[in-house]
């Protein structure tokens, strides 16, 4: 995320959450925060005890941003780039935030009744995890009705226009295959994904840690009743090797579409 | 292969139930919100630093980057980082923590710092690289806190030990860990009862006397690797085994020096200052050497020739650490009441008459002739010389203050600020050497003069160190014809020690294989008749040092 970046995000995300937002520059901007937001990022639970058992009036922060180390600031001014903890409380709020969503595609001046089919999307993230991590994002989307399963699915959709209510004139088609095995549907599908892969850097992390509990183990032979701090160690080399793979969820949802995501 | 798979489970259930209840979804815009952020910080490679992507404010510099990528990629996280005093070595640990952090690797992480470093790694940690480390305070929450900073010392007590062995820490990092360097101690003990997945050693002297010393500090990263205590010291002892042994340990440390940094270091001025007695201090003196004779008649040859060394070098000091060492000993009953009677009394009474000692005129003479807010760190080794300097320099109007290792953290803080703020010197034992950063001062006066040259160099990388923008000046003082003159010109001259290439000075430490350098000159200075036997055997033992480094050509850790 370049600097410039960071600055649209702030502004997409407090106007997002309902905080009035005053845009000063290309790299500053001020922010009346909401109850909400204040509560999320703030850090004075004390406070917001005190007046919600006193009945007070509540008065959120105003913020002060600028994601420009070089230009001029007041003291109060916070200065954002993308590794500061402020910017991190943002994301995992706006993360926990955006977690399932149930949208229908818009349909403008529909001639007649149309129907809208359900489709099952999944993004997450494949971590493979030894004693180095890296992970591989992936978004699927299932049809409910036919069973098609399409990649790349928020790829193809992120630029549609969505609502939470349904178009008139349309009416939503219900699913042959329920939400809770489509989600099945779709881990067996990355789970055979993952299996086809070659998995070299296991059989690496496996081969290390073999070679460090050799070493191990020569070094505590002469002694018989092994010490609690072998048992430690060879516990240690085990967790920082062993290698694994995780399945996490971003987030997923329920759509309508009218249009098949891959004619559009 | 195939690893074994985890499935995210609380986030199904969450989805199923959320669907049934439409309205606590997110909005389309906040659901594409989350995804953005997502693939934004979403790492899709085993390789590469992340870090410094989230601390564009710091600047690393091309060997501190190299550092964190080798650890992490080649040595999986288990290092010892040795590079020379001053090179940044917190830097580097930071942004091996941090990288490990982003990448979700590790999450609790406990760092051993020496007491008056503790505040310090906090407040960088936190400012520097905005991990939210935290200080141990008077009732530490371990289990509670994820990233927590203590002392050795702290962490050895009984009832902080129990529970911190008890903890599976993801990162242990371990800062002046030169101190873990005997296995029987008990510092050595509870570091290794600590439950640790990745490990960081730092310290800028792996190796202070012996080969040994190496040995014990690797086999807390790796136990084994370089075999058990027997086979190793049999493997190595023998001559042609260094360039394997220097293999190995190219894998588990990192070394870096000045000079192949390829950065313009400020420059290092070695001055050393010859030191006259008068003809009643250096009377003094002898009456001090020849003790060994009166003493020599009645206890054991060794200890009295123990005692006498030392107080041949506190005279060197100052009178009052004399003073001390005799009291002590006359109130231990070591030495007989004639000798204390005929020799010693009358002693202390010729030292009670003499002027001021010539290294402290000397000392306010350089101090006088340097602009008046010039800062200077005066080393010594003995406390009761501390104590006669600072009383000193307060009769001549310049203000000081002590630094000791037994200070409480909070004391250390203070002095280095009144240091720092207000007053001009600071004089600090030889506990005091390690752990301070002082790169605002750019003067050091060697006050006396160390047995092991190492901590020569630990002195001046208190200021010779990253961060340092001027050129730093030192001065060594050293009383001619005592026993100072032998450790300057015998040892330091040789081994090149003034000619401030003593980066180099480990090198030859660690080649010079199991025994102390430190019991040898003791050794040899106690119990050589004459100052020819004494010359003779010195020239022995440097030259057994530079020979062996000469075999070497290449160091063992470059």
């Amino acid at each position: 995320m370049h600097q410039a970046d960071i600055h649209g995000f702030l502004k997409d995300f407090f106007i997002e959450y309902d905080c009035e937002v005053t845009d000063f520059s290309d790299s500053s901007l001020e922010v009346q925060l909401t109850a909400e937001i204040d509560k999320a990022i703030m850090n004075r639970p004390f406070y917001w005890h005190y007046i919600e058992k006193m009945n007070g009036l509540a008065s959120p922060m105003r913020l002060t941003f600028e994601t420009d180390s070089t230009a001029k600031k007041s003291k109060q001014t916070e200065v954002i780039h993308y590794g500061s903890p402020r910017l991190h409380q943002l994301f995992s709020f706006a993360m926990s935030k955006g977690k399932y969503g149930h949208f229908y595609e818009k349909v403008e001046h529909a001639a007649s009744a149309q129907s809208l089919k359900p489709w099952l999307a999944l993004n997450g993230k494949l971590v493979y995890q030894c004693h180095k991590k890296k992970e591989e994002f992936f978004s699927i989307g299932l049809n409910l009705i036919n069973g098609e399963m399409i990649n790349d699915f928020h790829f193809l959709l992120k630029h549609w226009e969505m609502n939470e209510t349904i178009s008139s004139l349309c009416f939503p088609l219900s699913p042959l295959i329920r939400p809770a095995s489509g989600l099945q549907r779709i881990k067996d599908q990355l789970i055979k994904k993952v299996h086809t892969e070659n998995h070299q850097w296991a059989v690496d992390a496996k081969q290390k840690m073999e070679e460090d509990l050799l070493l191990l183990e020569r070094f505590y032979e002469e002694i018989d009743e092994k010490p609690d701090c072998y048992k430690n160690e060879k516990n240690a080399i085990i967790t920082q090797y062993e290698p694994s793979i995780h399945l996490n969820i971003i987030n997923g949802g329920l759509f309508y579409l009218s249009t098949h995501p891959l004619d559009n | 292969m195939q690893p074994t798979i985890h499935i995210d489970e609380q986030w199904e259930n969450d989805f199923l139930d959320t669907i049934d209840r439409p309205t606590s979804c997110s909005t389309w815009k906040q659901y594409n919100m989350a995804i953005n952020i997502a693939k934004e910080n979403i790492i899709t490679e085993f390789e590469g630093l992340q870090a410094p992507k989230h601390l564009p404010e710091l600047t690393f510099h091309d060997y501190q980057y190299e550092v964190a990528r080798k650890t992490i990629e080649e040595m999986n996280g288990k290092a010892i980082l040795a590079d020379e005093v001053g090179l940044g070595k917190t830097i580097e640990a930071g942004l091996i923590l941090k990288e490990y952090m982003i990448r979700g690797l590790v999450k609790k992480v406990l760092i051993l710092a020496p007491p008056s470093l503790v505040s310090q790694w906090c407040m960088e940690l936190n400012k520097k690289f905005y991990i939210p480390a935290v200080e141990q305070r008077k009732n530490p929450q371990w289990e509670a806190v994820d990233v927590m900073v203590t002392s050795l010392d702290t962490a050895k007590r009984e009832r902080h030990s129990s529970i911190i062995k008890e903890i599976d820490y993801d990162m242990v990092i371990i800062d002046e860990a030169h101190k873990l360097k005997n296995k029987q101690t008990k510092n050595y003990q509870v570091v290794k009862e600590i439950k640790r997945k990745f490990c960081l050693l730092l310290t800028a002297t792996p190796v202070q006397n012996k080969l040994s010393e190496l040995f014990h500090l690797i086999s807390l990263l790796k136990p084994g690797y370089l075999g058990d205590e027997d086979s190793f010291s049999n493997t190595f002892k023998q001559k042609g085994s260094h360039e394997e042994l220097r293999e190995l340990i190219q894998k588990v440390m990192i070394r870096n020096r000045r000079h192949d940094t390829k950065m313009d270091w400020p420059k290092r001025f070695v001055k050393t200052i010859p030191i006259h007695f008068n003809d009643q201090q250096t009377s003094v003196y002898h009456k001090i050497t020849s003790l060994k004779e009166h003493l020599k008649q009645e206890s054991i040859p060794m200890q009295t020739a123990f005692l006498v060394l030392t107080l041949q070098r506190e005279f060197c000091s100052s009178r009052e650490a004399v003073y001390m060492t005799l009291k002590n000993s006359v109130e231990k009953g070591k030495i007989s009441p004639i000798i204390v009677e005929n020799q010693i009394v009358p002693l202390i009474t010729e030292l009670n008459n003499l002027p001021a000692h010539p290294k402290a005129e000397k000392v306010i003479e350089l101090i006088e002739q340097w602009d008046e807010n010039e800062k200077v760190i005066i080393f010594t080794e003995y406390r009761a010389t501390q104590l006669y300097l600072q009383w000193y320099l307060n009769q001549k109007g310049i203000r000081s203050v002590p630094f000791r290792g037994g200070f409480k953290r909070s004391k250390k803080d203070w002095m280095k600020q009144l240091f720092q703020n207000q007053v001009q010197v600071l004089i600090a034992t030889e506990a005091g050497g390690e752990g301070i950063n002082l790169q605002f001062c750019h003067r050091i006066i060697n006050y006396d003069l160390p047995w092991n040259p190492m901590r020569i160099e630990q002195r001046i990388g208190r200021i010779h160190r990253l961060g340092q923008e001027h050129d730093v000046h030192i001065y060594h003082l050293a009383v001619e014809n005592t026993i100072e003159d032998h450790i300057l010109h015998l040892l330091y001259k040789k081994i090149g020690l003034f000619e401030g290439v003593i980066g180099e000075l480990d090198h030859i430490l660690e080649k010079f294989t199991d025994s102390g350098v430190q019991e040898h000159l003791s050794s040899i200075f106690s119990k050589s008749e004459s100052k020819g036997e004494m010359k003779v055997k010195i020239d022995h033992l440097t030259s057994i040092m530079l020979d062996n480094e000469k075999e070497g050509e290449t160091h063992a850790s470059s």
